[in-house]
């Protein structure tokens, strides 16, 4: 009798349990006993797991794909009628094969680190720890949320997955960027504990690691921005971030992530900071399986929740062993990685990372404190508390204005020396530009502290972009007689890393404006329009012309037709739409939005629309500048990407199949 | 959302249900109609400071989600009533008082200046000034020992640097 | 030393808080109602026709209170713990009815009459039944579902509040407690 697609499933997951296992005991055994033989096995291991994981992934497609409902995970969570990308994306629709996606994922990171590490003191004890993060993850899939069971009798359909996840093919994109980030900076911390564990915790484990957390960095940034948007295209009320608990405890790793970013430089060019960059990729990686278990446990209520299964338990008792042996090594090792009294002036670039690391840090604790908050209250005294939107606003607005006058002033300053001359001239140059950024925009109506204050940041980080690019052109220009956009080119050639960084702050500010524009100057409306009939909405006129109810096989649908017009011409039709797919109960907003540079016309169904009914009533949302956020975020991804690619022109072919990618992304 | 039933006119008994599902989002029609009759310009700020409310606002029967966020009955009908409260000229504070009466400090997403909720607002204050005083201290520590081992070692900055980088190669 | 005190502290802490968090499981909706021990809302709503000979077409729970303390039950008909509860009101209703007044509120439900009458006829429930066509009543007791009981003492006030299907037994505890002297 041939073998059931679960039962080969659950065989790959077995051998994958078995190599990531001998990773970790043959890997240690071997790092402690420096035996060649075993370090190799145990190095074999990492592709022998990736090759099973893959297999099983594959198996698991094999069986969505041709509607193989005798394996436990296909009968929860597919269905029949499903369009077939739909199926594809089924993979990660649900606990049990998100997280076999995760561990897949992790896999592929320590089989492509085992083959490219070189062989450095530091890459047993990494390849260890990454043997261990690969336990965990295949143990999951493998014996506590498997995804093979097999099912008998074998059902002839299923409920199909949540209608959430169906209605937007973002599903496709922003979950996996997210593992990818999570994983990706998984390797960071395995270097960090090989540096703690063989008492090497200079700078060699980061100068190994440093693409590796850009890479992890980029994809956690692509991760948010892509899920700001996808919440934008499917929530329905007109907005992108809503400070949910799922949101922040994607945000909480970014910021941390962040900071270890900027700090590694200052250990890289200083050497200082061993204790603190070792203790931000700990808190890194610490928070991205914290953020793991509050959205998967059902600990704190969220609208975006996974639904609970049985992995609540195991990724807390994951989470409190990573915390307590990770510090404890740190503590055990403290003599040797506290810093040694090295400022020469708190004014410089290394001063301007302490403070950009604080703010970082704060943000952090301000994030993690207001989404823990109410399960504190509840602990301690019983009561019901809520800390919503407004706390997250005002807590962190301030933080983030900080973050942005750092952002200007940092990488003017020079490494070690006080302030001198040049940067008193630059300065008053940006404050110049910010001071009269902000009487401008008073002038013309713009009113609060925080929009003038971002813009005049905004103003004030152009100005020190601007002065930075011409400082660093000026002596090229005079040096070789080049033209500027040729001088631009070479500078930006030789300086991938920093020109790529300028890119990712330029996007920063980009994104900074563009929030600010459309939280403090959103309106939204509730409008009623009688079929026929039409309504002056912000120099658009919006005609009702039609509603429509159709039902397919896979949902059925109703929805508004209405057209827009501007001046007498016609610009768009948006039909906004309710959806409810076969096999689910909840029903899904699909808003239509006409994306404008200016502001987007976000049009919801906001109450039933019925075949007898002569009117339809919509939320109406004006958000200024809102495209501009996922224009930045694709700023920020080239940046990254710049910053990522090797200096040799052999590498231009991958950097532009990697910019598509996340340009579509 | 379970909904049960809702006789629709609709053909196959999926999209019945499905139809009445869709009827479960929208709201009774009898407060639709009860849109504000004033000009464009002062609905539109009626409007916004309506949706302006509903974001300070927990919508009690969704999971997670502000009165202004959701579309909900129950969240459309507050915000009705919000309409109709700020037409009769009720404030924004008012409002936020009577529901505060009613469903407690849980109604609100940002939580009052007092009692419990003081703390959720005190200690990222008390963790950035305990991070800026830290840091200062060390910055202080870090540039007076750096001062003091220059005059103790009369090098020049350059070959201070390379012998300490080189010992701490070695170490 | 300390290093490691301090880390076991901690994580302790942490891992502390959230196993609390697991074993509370998913935060349910069982919230204190901020209406205890003070007035609840008196209300005048239209009734189910069933009613009307008894107490004409609306109910006033002002005219209600006064002598005798109340319990609201708050259902709709798309509420399956509703279904549950309604057989054990009736027959609270049913032994405590002369003491207390019952009073079943339909809310959340866009005024379904159909589906309300077959609620009602389903049960028999003998307790007047009144629409809250647009839940206004149900957010003025601060509802965070349905069905949610609230005891009424014959003063006015709330004195406490049953979130969730209410059993018999439940029902006994309460009124009891309503009704002592």
């Amino acid at each position: 009798m041939p073998l059931s697609l679960g039962e080969l499933g659950g065989a790959a997951l077995l051998l994958a349990l078995a190599f990531s296992a001998w990773g970790l005991v043959g890997g240690a055994i071997g790092a402690i006993r420096r035996d060649p033989r075993l370090l190799t096995s145990a190095r074999m291991a990492a592709f022998a797991t990736f090759l099973a994981m893959t297999a099983a992934i594959a198996i698991m497609e094999v069986a969505l794909l041709t509607d193989d409902f005798s394996v436990s995970y296909v009968a929860d969570t597919s269905r029949v009628g499903s369009p077939l990308w739909v199926k594809v994306v089924t993979l990660w629709a649900a606990l049990e094969g998100s997280l076999l996606l995760w561990g897949w994922l992790l896999s592929g990171y320590w089989a492509l680190l085992a083959s490219v590490a070189p062989n450095t003191p530091l890459r047993p004890w990494a390849l260890t720890t990454m043997a261990g993060v690969q336990l965990f993850f295949v143990l999951v899939p493998a014996l506590i949320a498997p995804p093979f069971l097999i099912v008998e009798p074998v059902p002839l359909d299923g409920p199909g997955p949540n209608p959430l996840l169906q209605n937007h093919w973002m599903m496709a994109v922003h979950p996996v960027l997210m593992y990818l980030g999570f994983v990706g900076l998984t390797v960071p911390f395995s270097y960090a504990m090989a540096a703690l564990i063989t008492k090497r915790p200079g700078s060699e484990w980061m100068a190994s690691t440093r693409r590796w957390t850009l890479l992890g960095w980029g994809f956690l940034t692509a991760a948010n921005v892509t899920g700001g948007w996808w919440s934008y295209e499917v929530l329905g009320w007109g907005g992108y971030w809503a400070w949910d608990p799922v949101e922040n405890v994607a945000i909480m790793p970014w910021l941390t992530a962040t900071a270890f970013v900027h700090s590694v430089q200052v250990q890289e060019r200083r050497r200082m900071l061993k204790a603190w960059n070792l203790l931000l990729i700990v808190l890194t990686f610490s928070l991205t399986l914290l953020g793991t278990f509050l959205i998967r446990s059902g600990v704190v209520s969220s609208v975006h929740a996974f639904g609970d299964g049985p992995v609540g338990p195991y990724f807390l008792a994951f989470f409190v062993l990573v915390m307590f042996l990770s510090l404890s090594l740190l503590a055990l090792r403290w003599d040797q990685v506290r810093d040694r009294a090295d400022l020469d002036h708190p004014v410089s670039r290394e001063g301007a990372f302490l403070g950009t690391n604080l703010l970082f840090l704060a943000l952090t604790f301000a994030v993690l404190l207001g989404t823990l908050f109410p399960l504190i209250v509840e602990a301690v005294s019983g009561a019901r508390v809520t800390v919503g939107a407004p706390f997250f606003d005002q807590a962190t607005l301030p933080l983030w204005m900080g973050v942005l006058a750092l952002m200007g002033i940092g990488p003017l300053l020079p490494w070690r020396r006080a302030p001198d001359q040049t940067l008193f001239r630059n300065l008053a140059w940006m404050t110049g530009a910010a001071v009269a950024t902000a009487a401008v925009a008073a002038a013309v109506g713009m009113r609060g502290v925080y929009p003038l204050l971002t813009v005049a940041l905004a103003a004030w980080n152009l100005a020190s972009l601007a002065l930075l690019l011409t400082g660093a052109l000026a002596a090229r220009l005079r040096a070789r007689r080049q033209s500027v956009v040729q001088a631009v080119r070479r500078y930006a050639h030789e300086n991938k890393r920093r020109f790529g960084s300028m890119i990712v702050h330029f996007g920063v500010v980009m994104m900074a404006v563009a929030i600010m524009a459309s939280s403090a100057y959103r309106v939204d409306e509730q409008i009623r329009i009688d079929l026929g009939g039409s309504t002056e909405w912000y120099g658009y006129t919006l005609t009702a012309a039609d509603r429509f109810m159709d039902a397919t096989e896979a949902r059925v649908r109703a929805g508004a037709v209405i057209d827009v017009h501007r001046d007498g011409r016609r610009v768009t039709t948006l039909t906004p739409t309710i959806n409810v797919f076969a096999g689910q109960s909840m029903s899904v907003p699909t808003p239509d939005v006409l994306y404008r540079p200016l502001y987007d016309i976000y049009l919801n169904v906001a109450a039933n629309i019925g075949p007898d009914q002569e009117f339809v009533v919509l939320r109406a949302v004006r958000s200024p500048l809102v495209t501009w956020i996922w224009v930045a975020g694709v700023v920020m991804a080239i940046g990254t990407v710049y910053a990522l690619t090797p200096s040799a022109g052999a590498a231009r072919e991958t950097r532009t199949s990697k910019t598509e990618e996340r340009a579509q992304a | 959302m379970s909904v049960r039933t809702a006789p629709h006119p609709v053909r196959s008994p999926f999209a019945r249900i499905a139809a009445a599902l869709l009827i479960a989002v929208g709201l009774a029609s009898g407060s639709v109609a009860a849109q504000p009759t004033a000009g464009p310009g002062a609905q539109i700020e009626l409007e916004s400071t309506v949706f302006d409310v509903g974001r300070q606002l927990r919508c009690p029967t969704c999971v997670s989600e502000s009165v202004a966020g959701s579309n909900s009955a129950i969240a459309t009908e507050m915000r009705s009533e919000i309409r109709e409260l700020l037409q009769e000229g009720r404030t924004e504070r008012e409002i936020l008082a009577l529901y505060r009466e009613r469903y407690g400090d849980w109604i609100l997403l940002e939580p009052p200046r007092e009692g419990i909720h003081l703390w959720v607002w005190a200690l990222p204050a008390i963790a950035l000034a305990a991070g800026v005083g830290g840091l200062a201290l060390l910055m202080v520590r870090w540039t007076r020992a750096s001062r003091a081992a220059e005059r103790e070692e009369p090098l020049d900055p350059d070959a201070r640097r390379r012998v300490r980088e080189a010992l701490e190669e070695s170490a | 030393m300390t290093r490691i005190v301090l880390i076991i502290a901690v994580t302790g802490a942490l891992g502390g808080l959230f196993l609390y968090g697991l074993l509370r499981g998913e935060p349910d909706r069982d919230i204190r109602s901020a209406r205890l021990d003070r007035p609840a809302p008196t209300f005048e709503l239209p009734l189910y026709a069933r009613y009307q000979a008894e107490f004409g077409p609306t109910f006033s729970s002002a005219e209600a209170l006064g002598e005798r303390p109340m319990v609201v039950n708050f259902w709709a008909s798309w509420c399956g713990p509703c279904y549950e509860e309604a057989p054990e009101l009736q027959e609270a209703w049913r032994r405590h009815g002369d003491e207390v007044q019952f009073v079943g509120v339909q809310t959340q439900d866009r005024g379904k009459r159909t589906e309300g009458r077959a609620f009602i006829d389903q049960f028999d429930l003998g307790f007047p039944n009144v629409i809250d066509d647009d839940s206004r009543l149900g957010i003025e007791y601060g509802l965070f579902g349905v069905p949610e009981t609230f005891f009424v003492r014959s003063d006015g006030t709330v004195m406490y509040k049953h979130a969730g299907p209410v059993s018999l037994d439940d029902l006994e505890t309460r009124i009891a407690e309503l009704t002592a002297p």
